[in-house]
């Protein structure tokens, strides 16, 4: 069942104005946008992208309050006029160009459009959801892969650590590091393995058939067309301008 | 293609490692050799591992489609981590999954002459990354990708500037022998991993 029903289902949770297919549209059209708008016009695709966060999906923004984010950004607007286009300005003893400026500013505007649109992506489709898109798109079993690995990543991330700090403390990186690296990653893989057996089994207990249609529980809302035909209009826009 | 409980578990599995691997590993790495500064070290380890994860998994999904379908699950996991989604790995993995898929099905039967075509051609994406991701991410022009690492080579490797093609084969050259190697390796790894658990 989709959050969008799930909420049509229950009053006073809110409804989504849009479906897993639609946030989708959102990611896939603000990506196409985005590389295809040139210099002040990302401005515009950043000021949209944020715009449309804020309006349906506000715990995306908090990408904003990343240190991660601005360590990037800084540095990119700092640089750009010392190291991008022609210097026609002499400022603080420095050489700068404001074509540089302005190439890092569209730069930063560009990459955040882009990260804006996935992180929003990533926090409105749950990953059942991004299962149930998988296996709209009859993409049949990687939907139950997709479950499968989610599940199981945290217990692969322990068993890295732990047998990382097993052969770290028997002293297998002081020599042999390469030796020591394919023995951890065939240590990681096998006993991964073995826990996937008993997921195996368990499948199978159930009855659980991949060559079964599985009927999608997403479907397409209004508000999803409506979102795609606006980025196919602006897309072709912006080529043809 | 259809494929068995079985087999999508270990798709699952083998997706899980290297979406783990890029979490732990990738993300560590990142920190501290930021991704403007050196794309070079860590896309190439981070490729090279990829690509031995999901090659030793081929040798458990012995069906077409199956390094794809590792790689597009590897990219979800990375794509949902804590971390928050960074663009440019989610493209490296999906794109290094297609080549390798692209490999085996050219090399038809899957040997280790197989794996080592496939691992090259994935490692090899690293090479044209850069020039992609600068174009979509920052509208860069391929001249200034190409400068700039002509400059960042020619500082690795210690070559003057004026042999820039030089430079450039030597970098491409370089991916095409760790993916060749990561092929290699993931076959004997394949194997290794294949005796553990049949004792």
């Amino acid at each position: 069942m989709t959050v969008w029903q799930d909420s049509r289902a229950m009053p006073g949770v809110r409804r989504e104005t849009f479906s897993p297919y639609g946030y989708l549209f959102f990611f896939v059209g603000t990506a196409v946008t985005a590389i295809l708008a040139r210099e002040a016009r990302v401005a515009l695709v950043l000021l949209g992208t944020v715009g449309f966060a804020a309006l349906f999906r506000a715990p995306a923004l908090r990408l904003l309050g990343r240190r991660q984010l601005w360590l990037f950004i800084i540095p990119t607007l700092l640089l750009s006029p010392l190291v991008l286009g022609e210097p026609d300005l002499y400022l603080w003893r420095l050489h700068l160009s404001q074509e540089g400026f302005w190439a890092g500013l569209w730069m930063v505007s560009r990459a955040l459009s882009i990260a804006l649109a996935a992180m929003l992506f990533a926090q409105a489709v749950s990953v059942s959801q991004m299962a149930g898109l998988l296996e709209g798109m009859r993409l049949r079993g990687l939907g139950f892969a997709l479950g499968v690995a989610t599940n199981m990543l945290p217990t692969i991330q322990e068993t890295i650590q732990t047998s990382y700090q097993a052969m770290r403390l028997r002293g297998g990186f002081r020599s042999h590091r390469l030796r020591t690296v394919k023995l951890l990653l065939v240590t990681v893989i096998a006993g991964s393995l073995r826990r996937g057996d008993d997921i195996v089994s368990a499948a199978e207990a159930r009855a659980f058939d991949p060559a079964r249609p599985h009927q999608s529980s997403i479907s397409l809302v209004p508000a999803d067309l409506v979102l795609a035909a606006w980025f196919g209009v602006l897309a072709v826009a912006l080529l043809l301008v | 293609m259809k494929f068995s409980v079985r087999e999508l578990v270990y798709v699952a599995i083998f997706g899980a490692i290297w979406g783990a691997l890029e979490l732990t590993v990738g993300s560590y790495l990142h920190v501290i050799f930021p991704p403007l500064a050196d794309t070079f070290l860590v896309g190439l380890l981070m490729a090279s591992l990829g690509a031995i994860v999901a090659l030793i998994g081929r040798r458990f999904v012995p069906r077409i489609g199956s390094v794809l379908m590792i790689s597009i699950v590897a990219a979800i996991l990375k794509m949902i981590s804590i971390g928050g989604v960074t663009v440019g790995p989610l493209v490296a993995i999906l794109a290094e999954g297609l080549l390798m898929e692209l490999g085996l099905i050219i090399a038809r039967r899957p040997t280790r002459w197989a794996f080592v075509f496939a691992g090259a051609l994935a490692v090899a994406w690293n090479f044209f990354h850069k020039f992609i991701m600068m174009y979509i991410l920052f509208g860069k022009g391929v001249y200034e990708v190409y400068v700039g690492m002509v400059q960042q080579g020619a500082s690795l490797l210690r070559i003057d500037l004026s042999y820039a093609l030089l430079i450039i084969v030597i970098l491409f050259l370089f991916r095409i022998v760790a993916g060749a190697v990561s092929g290699w390796i993931a076959w004997d790894l394949g194997r290794v991993v294949h005796d553990r658990l049949a004792r």
